[in-house]
């Protein structure tokens, strides 16, 4: 679905249409600001643009749940909630933000439930609740279950509905349109306007200027940049590196969640529930390895624990080949189920069977299964205030950036710290992409107001600015360019293209390999000057110097690769420069040349420019002062 | 097979109809005199037809060297990455949630990231013919149970795979076909929760439960209806869908199904009106092919046999009240 027409000039436009832009959307049509706009009977215009039809959007992967204390199946207080956010966090999360997001869940998780998501029910008919790690009652006591969810399928269930309820509501969506430019204007006196985006319609190839006064990205994470990564092939961190290359900052990117658990190479997720039926991971001299790293908790450890302790074993040369590719690279270990025996496998792990099964060519009952940590989830992101309003860092400031707002996990309100709590990120993503949305609405609101006191119309075009314009032309030029490298024609002869030179395709998977050498889990300094050295050279020329190798503009998806692969090279900088330049450990970040926490250097937000300028920006602390982090 | 016989590497000819299309300069429709009449047929040429897309159609192979248990999702990444990116094709979460890469792979509907090398290769002789022609009917099959014994073959026997785009939609480029008609089919069976609004209250008013209350019983007679990914497989299955307004198509009778299983929807009348136009139930032939691949597992055709008897029983009670 396209618009047949694009409008002079948009009230706003949200890219991406995932959980928090679908939620956004909403936020904004169905907020009072909104309703009171539509009564004075003008239409505001709103423009939902994403890279993919919306059904297709990377929510849907999410299995586990999503976390409120709704109190359904024990008592529960938002308060635990709060602090087990905090904790888990490791004490970097603005804890201001965490209480808006356990104090409103419970609500958040109502509205869900009204838009359609079929929630597992509890036997009196309330919405379902289970365990999940690190959420506990009573500050740390014991384990509550708090977590919502819809069997294993919680993504799939809030995104169709969320997509439904914007049926419903009469969105109107550009599907397919990729966002290459985010057009933000410097004023003379420093204050900086977004003005609204570029946009490549990959079903014609045609580039579009969208004007727009609002402009709100949820284009979601980065783990791409990862080879083994849980996250679908599309999530190459746009929105992160739009913001980079408009001249914003992104806060604490060094802070990428691994699980621990994908299967081999394929990153797939092989759920944790797998450990907490009984699975143990052995290494390759068959030896049960946790027990050495974290005793008392085994297998069962955190998430961040155990990936770190795998990819110990695998660069002390304990590590395992793929089956599938034994002449491959030592760097699975194994998780045994076989001891598990059918009844278990069967009837308690079907999806994990299931997968191994499928993924592997494996039995679960019989075989031992490759396994490796997983890039999974990025927790930071393009700085953003309560409101959605995403901010630059200046002088030991916040100084927000006029109509410009991000929601999800592409954006930082910071409340997963450096380390996400499980459920926590349908939450973060449903609640303050409906809050920026919202806060899009009275903006909209406001200008209308202005407008009509003035005796204008508030859908005439203010068209001060060429600067969206200039930003369209000079990227068409760059499509036209990579299209005319085109080295043949392809179509006429029916011959492959010449596959000589290089492609987006070789490159993105090259940069994956570096990362996860250098970065994924742990790190230290003489590695990510070794990373960034790859990147900035020869990744960075490589892509520099790529082209299409098929001339026709009509759903040429190497050109959009293209774009991602840039799109991934300068965030990759980004993240190698912020881990080096954070000389502590701290939850998902594990620097081996400084394995302890250090509050007094940092406990602050890393703040990071295309140029690799960082600064600190500290942490609010309101009710918990940070403690040490032990499960 | 099981599944340690299929531990093994394979040399496998991809075969793929592939598609570019005329870029829309080149497009415009030739022939006929500027001066002549309309035809009332409307506009002459192959071009009218609608949702024809021109362009150059061809058939390319790539020979790739896979593991027996890789996708034919993996074998299309490495033919993008190794030989030709040119090629296109959608994906994305690459594991059966995304619903995006529904293509025919041997004229069979289904997706490419959960269809298995091991299930899918044929021998590349004009005389193979098991599995193909005819599309079997009633209970879904394991894709297991028509995969090749690899071991009984000829040594040397070349393995070939057929690729196409979904058929029943337009292709866009490749293997990319245009399911917007299915979407939009959809999005017009009013695709969204319809609840009263009531909540539960005490017995002096006040609110007892904020969500609206669903028993597990009540959750499961829609729940795995509610799993449909919209990819496109039971439609491009379907020999009486063909993208067009003839039949509203099974994906989208699936959604109208759905929420008139859910306890929580209020407007099952207008559910079943929807339903009662020459598009909808009555288009439906019961041919059930589209039970065969789900990937979600839903017997498609079995549900959709099931809400056409409501619709008859909807349309019968009101013919004996208008009476």
């Amino acid at each position: 679905m396209s618009p047949k027409q694009l409008e002079e000039q948009y009230d706003a436009v949200i890219v991406g249409a995932g959980a928090a832009g679908l939620s956004a959307a909403l936020g904004l049509l169905r907020s009072p600001a909104y309703e009171e706009i539509a009564q004075q009977g003008v239409q505001p215009r709103i423009l939902v643009i994403s890279k993919l039809q919306p059904l297709r959007s990377h929510t849907g992967s999410a299995e586990g749940g999503i976390a409120a204390s709704l109190g359904n199946v024990e008592h529960d207080d938002w308060h635990w909630h709060l602090f087990d956010t905090i904790k888990g966090s490791d004490w970097l999360a603005d804890q201001d933000m965490v209480e808006i997001l356990a104090s409103q869940a419970p609500a958040t998780v109502i509205g869900l439930e009204h838009d359609g998501v079929a929630f597992s029910r509890t036997q009196d008919g309330h919405i379902a609740q289970r365990l999940f790690g690190g959420h506990t009652a009573e500050f740390g006591k014991q384990p509550v279950h708090r977590t919502a969810y819809a069997a294993d399928r919680i993504g799939h269930q809030i995104l169709h509905s969320l997509w439904q309820q914007c049926v419903k509501a009469g969105v109107q969506f550009a599907e397919e349109w990729y966002v290459t430019d985010l057009v933000v204007e410097t004023g003379d006196d420093g204050e900086q306007r977004s003005r609204g985006v570029v946009v490549l319609d990959t079903h014609s190839g045609k580039v579009h200027a969208v004007r727009s006064r609002n402009v709100l990205l949820a284009t979601g994470g980065a783990g791409r940049l990862f080879h083994t990564t849980s996250n679908s092939w599309d999530l190459t961190g746009d929105g992160m590196s739009l913001a980079l290359e408009a001249g914003l900052q992104l806060e604490d990117v060094e802070f990428v969640q691994f699980h621990p658990t994908g299967l081999a190479h394929t990153g797939i997720l092989l759920s944790e529930a797998a450990r907490g039926e009984g699975g143990r991971l052995l290494n390759a001299d068959g030896e049960h390895f946790m027990d050495r790293y974290a005793p008392g908790h085994g297998d069962l450890a955190a998430r961040d624990v155990v990936s770190r302790s795998i990819m110990a074993e695998v660069d002390a040369g304990r590590g395992v080949a793929d089956p599938k590719d034994p002449d491959g690279p030592k760097d699975c270990v194994w998780l045994d189920l076989r001891a598990l025996g059918h009844d278990v496998l069967e009837g308690r792990l079907p999806e994990v069977c299931e997968t191994v099964r499928d993924y592997a060519g494996l039995d679960p009952a019989t075989d031992l299964i490759p396994i490796r940590p997983t890039a999974h989830y990025t927790m930071g992101g393009i700085p953003i205030m309560a409101d959605g309003n995403v901010y630059e860092w200046v002088d030991g400031a916040r100084r927000t950036v006029d109509g410009l707002f991000a929601a999800g996990e592409c954006s930082c309100v910071s409340v997963h710290g450096a380390n996400r709590l499980g459920a926590n990120s349908l939450l973060d993503a449903c609640l303050f992409g409906t809050r920026a949305g919202q806060a899009v609405a009275s903006r909209i609101a406001a200008a209308y107001a202005e407008a009509l006191g003035e005796g204008l119309d508030p859908t005439e075009c203010d068209d001060d600015s060429p600067a969206v314009d200039e930003a369209a032309a000079a990227r068409s030029e760059d499509i036209a360019s990579l299209l005319a490298g085109a080295a043949v024609s392809d179509g006429d002869d029916g011959q492959a293209a010449d596959m000589d030179d290089d492609n987006p395709y070789r490159v993105m998977a090259d940069l994956g390999a570096v990362m996860e050498r250098y970065a994924a889990v742990r790190c230290d300094h003489d590695g990510l000057t070794e990373a960034l050295r790859e990147v900035s050279g020869t990744l960075s020329d490589r892509a520099g110097a790529l082209h299409a190798h098929s001339d026709t503009a009509a759903y040429n998806q190497e050109v959009t690769a293209i774009l991602e692969a840039r799109h991934l090279v300068r965030l990759a900088k980004a993240v190698l420069t912020a881990s080096d330049g954070r000389e502590e450990s701290r939850g998902s970040l594990y620097r081996r040349d400084f394995p302890q926490r250090d509050d007094e250097r940092f406990l602050a937000h890393s703040m990071i420019d295309a140029d690799s300028m960082l600064s600190w920006q500290p942490v609010v602390i309101t009710a918990f002062p940070p403690k040490a982090r032990a499960y | 097979m099981t599944t340690a016989d299929a531990n093994r590497m394979l040399d496998v000819t991809l075969r793929i109809a592939r598609f570019t299309p005329k870029p829309e300069k080149a497009s415009r429709r030739r022939g006929g005199s500027p001066f002549a009449k309309k035809s009332p047929f409307g506009d002459s040429g192959a071009s009218s037809r609608p949702g024809r897309v021109r362009g150059k159609r061809w058939t390319q192979e790539y020979r790739v060297s896979v593991h027996a248990n890789d996708s034919v999702l993996d074998c299309l990444l490495m033919i993008k990455r190794e030989q030709d990116p040119s090629l296109a094709f959608r994906y994305s979460c690459g594991h059966g949630m995304c619903g995006s890469d529904a293509v025919a792979i041997n004229g069979t509907p289904t997706l490419l990231c959960t269809a298995k090398v091991r299930d899918w290769v044929k021998p590349d002789s004009p005389d193979f013919t098991a599995n193909e022609g005819f599309r079997p009917t009633g209970q879904p099959v394991d894709d297991d149970a028509q995969a090749l014994d690899l071991d009984a073959l000829e040594p040397g026997t070349g393995l070939v795979i057929d690729l196409a785009a979904l058929p029943g939609f337009p292709t866009q480029r490749d293997l990319i076909a245009d399911v917007d008609p299915m979407l939009d089919q959809i999005r017009r069976l009013r695709p969204y929760l319809e609840a009263s609004g009531e909540l539960k209250t005490t017995d002096d008013g006040k609110i007892d439960a904020f969500e609206y209350l669903q028993s597990p019983e009540q959750l499961a007679r829609y729940e795995l209806l509610s799993n449909c990914i919209a990819c496109g497989v039971c439609e491009g299955s379907c020999p009486v869908y063909a993208g067009g307004e003839a039949f509203v198509g099974p994906a989208a009778m699936i959604t109208v199904s759905r929420f008139l299983n859910d306890s929580r929807d209020s407007i099952a009348d207008d559910r079943l009106d929807s339903l009662m136009g020459s598009d909808g139930a009555s288009a439906c032939q019961s041919v059930r092919a589209c039970s065969m691949h789900c990937p979600k597992g839903i017997d498609v055709g079995e549900e959709l046999w099931q809400t056409i008897q409501k619709v008859d029983a909807a349309r019968k009670a009101r013919q004996t009240a208008d009476a």
